[in-house]
């Protein structure tokens, strides 16, 4: 155990590091380029005096046009853009510590609050997701293994390589065709997290409600991984049920079920454990092709909207948490691993 | 529409002699000549004749790689350019020239596309499908000089209705004299739209179109109603709200597609075994530092990166090729190469190869990594299925090839747009798609099996 922990303590330490070189690279990334918040202040002053110099004349508007030196000097200091990249950095490093994340230029409230407010979207997705992937996908899993190379093995394969090749977003685009109203079923709603008219409706409806928006996402989700559990989980019964200790209790006469699902299974689910770092990563981040296709407002779309929208704070601040999560989940799915499978030995 | 059935059959067929039979020919051939041996080692020869008995993934293999050869020369079948057309003595070849203008991208060849090419006024490109249409039926003229022939009428009876009286300004005797002006304009057009009819008449004009004549990059505007259009008897898949041929920027989407997968594995390969072979090589610090690095790379949230540069800069083909290449084709196979090399080194023959005096990187690439393409043949056609998914996730998210560059996920994007009313927007690209990724994911799975078996032994 001693070696691992070492290991585990060397992991960690290097999260620090990974942290600051991708977010430096990123910060540095965004200064560098054109079309940040001075200039969408630029452009948005200018659009206003435009108003303006309509009425005034035409000699106003041109003198207008420029905007005085001192004004712009307080526009960089307001947006810490007047320190080199090294020192913004450091001051933007300085205040993720402190947990202020500056103010979001499009919400104009703090991005904390922001993307506090998106979390609980996505995390009902996720884990809906989750949990749904591992009820579809153990059990189908499971059978294939037991009747491996049967006719249903080759029909479901054909089901598991099919959802390989179709992205998530992808079949919720063709639900959303087939069962969205217009051409064809009209079951499920067009993407959103609720209804408008949430507050008026009864208690029921609103449960009803709410499950019509969550199933074409979450078939989403679940397509994301569909093929790689799926197939994991028959390898890994698969193997097992080659191995010694199976051998052994068919031996002692113990009834198929019982080796399979008590002695073969619980060994089995094991690798499935790996994608726990992966999905804690989608609880929390959402995965931005399924919440833009979906229109759900959750982390995804937020991270998106904020790069097309330039917003800045709000980048970073959804790139902090993407990475810092994304870190310790891979950690953490380590040592789950390691504390379930005693022949796991990292480090080593 | 049968004739252009059995003619589809034929081009498949053809392509596929040309594929399977020609090329294949053609390697061993020229290897030959250049003095190779070109016979495969025995244990090569055992894994193609098993993977040849996995049916399903070797048709999907020759399918795959016969459509991909063939999309190759697309420009002849599907494009809005004649194969030949001849015009009084001249002739031309368009879609050879187009073809040529991609393939040779840094000069240009001039073919017979503008009208004044065809003895008529103005500057403007032809409209071949008229053209082939004349030649089919050369009343297409005779409506035509009808339809002038009313325009002038039309104008005759503006003049009589407007002509200015004395107190007229000068304003308005401009624009009486531009209207009269215009009427020999119209009577040159008609004399040689004429011409054309009698060049057509003496047979002196022909035309061959490709099989399907529209091109992925025209916006067909003439259409009656407005684009979107349904899918119809002309435009099989019907088109997008720019009036584009939904079916040509299908199947030019499948060769970028492709071409943008293989050539991201390429030289993800090249970077990925370079990197991996140095690790699993040489080992210690070495090892230890590229292993840190990656590990910090592999965390860089790999979409989020590409999208937040692609805003900032209109990625190109190449641009993309190589930003997914850097930040996320190499990583994957590196791993693999390094594992392979590890064990591989420890081997005598490396040791014989070492003592003979080889140079380290020799003993790799010549004699290490050879031994070493299992994992990599077999984890090929899954790479090129995530890379595909990739670059059609870009182009949905409008951060991936340039504007107006065929794409399955720029269909998708617009397909959300009219979800409810066009619904081919969206089903035939995720078809196309899914068909496609699906044939080479089971092309990955008999190479799987037939490279690296796995035999599950179980009681009972």
């Amino acid at each position: 155990m001693h070696g691992m922990t070492t290991y585990f303590i060397r992991r960690l330490l290097l999260i620090p590091v990974t942290f600051i070189a991708i977010t430096f690279l990123v910060y540095a990334v965004l200064r560098v380029v054109p079309g940040g918040p001075i200039e969408q202040a630029q452009l948005q002053i200018k659009m206003a005096m435009m108003g303006e110099g309509g009425s005034s004349g035409l000699a106003s508007e041109q003198a207008e046009l420029q905007i005085p030196e001192s004004a712009m000097a307080e526009l960089k200091k307001y947006y810490h853009l007047d320190k080199s990249i090294p020192e913004g950095y450091a001051r933007w490093l300085w205040g993720i510590l402190r947990l202020d994340f500056g103010r979001s230029y499009v919400y104009s409230e703090p991005v904390l609050d922001v993307i506090i407010s998106k979390f609980p979207v996505s995390i009902y997705f996720g884990l809906i997701g989750y949990f749904a992937s591992w009820l579809i996908c153990v059990p189908l899993g499971v059978t294939k293994a037991i009747r491996h190379k049967s006719g249903y093995d080759t029909a479901t394969s054909v089901l598991v390589f099919l959802g390989y090749s179709i992205p998530g977003f992808v079949a919720c685009l063709i639900l959303m065709v087939l069962l969205g109203g217009g051409s064809y079923l009209d079951i499920f709603p067009l993407g959103g997290f609720r209804s408008e008219n949430w507050a008026e409706l009864g208690f029921f409806a609103r449960i009803s409600d709410q499950l019509h928006h969550t199933a074409i996402p979450v078939l989403g989700y679940v397509m994301g991984g569909f093929a790689t559990m799926t197939i994991l989980m028959k390898n890994s019964l698969l193997d097992n049920l080659g191995a010694d200790y199976v051998r052994t209790a068919f031996a002692k006469g113990l009834s198929e079920n019982r080796v399979i699902f008590v002695h073969a299974m619980r060994n089995s689910l094991i690798p499935l454990t790996v994608g726990i770092g992966h999905a804690l990563g989608l609880l929390f981040a959402g995965s931005f092709l399924i919440e833009k296709t979906c229109n759900i407002p959750g982390m995804g779309l937020l991270s998106f909207n904020s790069v097309i929208q330039r917003d800045y704070p709000v980048i970073l601040g959804t790139l902090v948490f993407l990475v810092l999560i994304r870190l310790t989940g891979n950690i953490f799915s380590d040592v789950i691993w390691a504390l379930i499978d005693p022949r796991i030995r990292f480090g080593k | 529409m049968v004739i252009k059935l059995v003619e589809t059959a034929v081009l498949l067929y053809s392509g596929y002699l040309f594929t399977h039979k020609a090329l294949p020919y053609l390697y061993v051939l020229v290897g030959r000549k250049l003095g190779f041996d070109m016979k495969l080692a025995p244990h090569w020869k055992n894994r193609i004749k098993r993977f040849k008995t996995i049916k399903r993934g070797y048709y999907s293999f020759l399918i795959v790689t016969t459509l991909f050869v063939m999309s190759l020369f697309l420009e002849f079948m599907v494009n809005n350019k004649p194969l030949f057309i001849r015009y009084g003595g001249r002739i031309s070849f368009p879609a050879a020239a187009e073809w040529g203008d991609k393939l040779l991208f840094f000069k240009t060849q001039r073919s017979m596309d503008r009208k004044s090419d065809f003895g008529q006024a103005g500057d403007d490109s032809v409209d071949y499908r008229l053209f082939a249409a004349a030649r089919r039926d050369p009343a297409v003229f005779d409506s035509q000089i009808k339809a002038l022939e009313a325009e002038i009428g039309d104008i005759r009876s503006q003049l009589a209705m407007a002509k200015p009286g004395r107190g007229a300004t000068s304003e308005e005797l401009q624009d009486y004299q531009d209207l009269r002006e215009i009427i020999p304009d119209i009577e040159s057009d008609i004399r040689s739209v004429a011409g054309a009819r009698e060049m057509f008449a003496a047979g002196k004009a022909a035309i061959l179109m490709p099989i399907y004549p529209y091109s992925p990059r025209e916006h067909l505007l003439d259409m009656p109603g407005r684009p979107p259009h349904k899918p119809g008897r002309n435009n099989l898949l019907g088109t997008d709200d720019a009036g584009t041929d939904v079916f040509a920027q299908l199947v030019y989407g499948f060769r970028i597609s492709m071409s943008f997968a293989l050539i991201v594995s390429v030289l993800g390969y090249i970077i990925g075994i370079i990197v991996g072979g140095v690790m699993g090589y040489f080992g210690g610090w070495v090892d230890i530092l590229i292993q840190r690095f990656i590990e910090i790379w592999s965390s860089v949230p790999f979409l989020f990166m590409l999208i937040i540069i692609a805003s900032i800069i209109q990625p190109t083909f190449l641009l993309l090729v190589s930003l997914i290449v850097v930040l996320q084709g190499w990583v994957g196979i590196s791993y693999y190469i390094r594992g392979e090399f590890y064990r591989e080194k420890a081997r005598d023959y490396v040791h014989a190869a070492v003592a003979m005096g080889a140079s380290e990187w020799s003993v790799m690439m010549k004699h290490i990594l050879p031994n070493s393409l299992v994992p990599l043949v077999t984890f090929a056609p899954f790479n090129v299925v995530g890379t595909i998914g990739s670059l059609v996730s870009l182009d949905y998210l409008g951060f991936g090839l340039p504007v107006g560059t065929p794409s399955w996920g720029a269909l998708l994007d617009q397909g959300m747009k009219y979800l409810k009313y066009y619904p081919h927007l969206i089903l035939t690209p995720s078809i196309a798609m899914a068909v496609t990724l699906f044939m080479v994911v089971m092309i990955g799975e008999a190479v799987r099996e037939a490279f690296d078996p796995k035999v599950f032994s179980r009681l009972r």
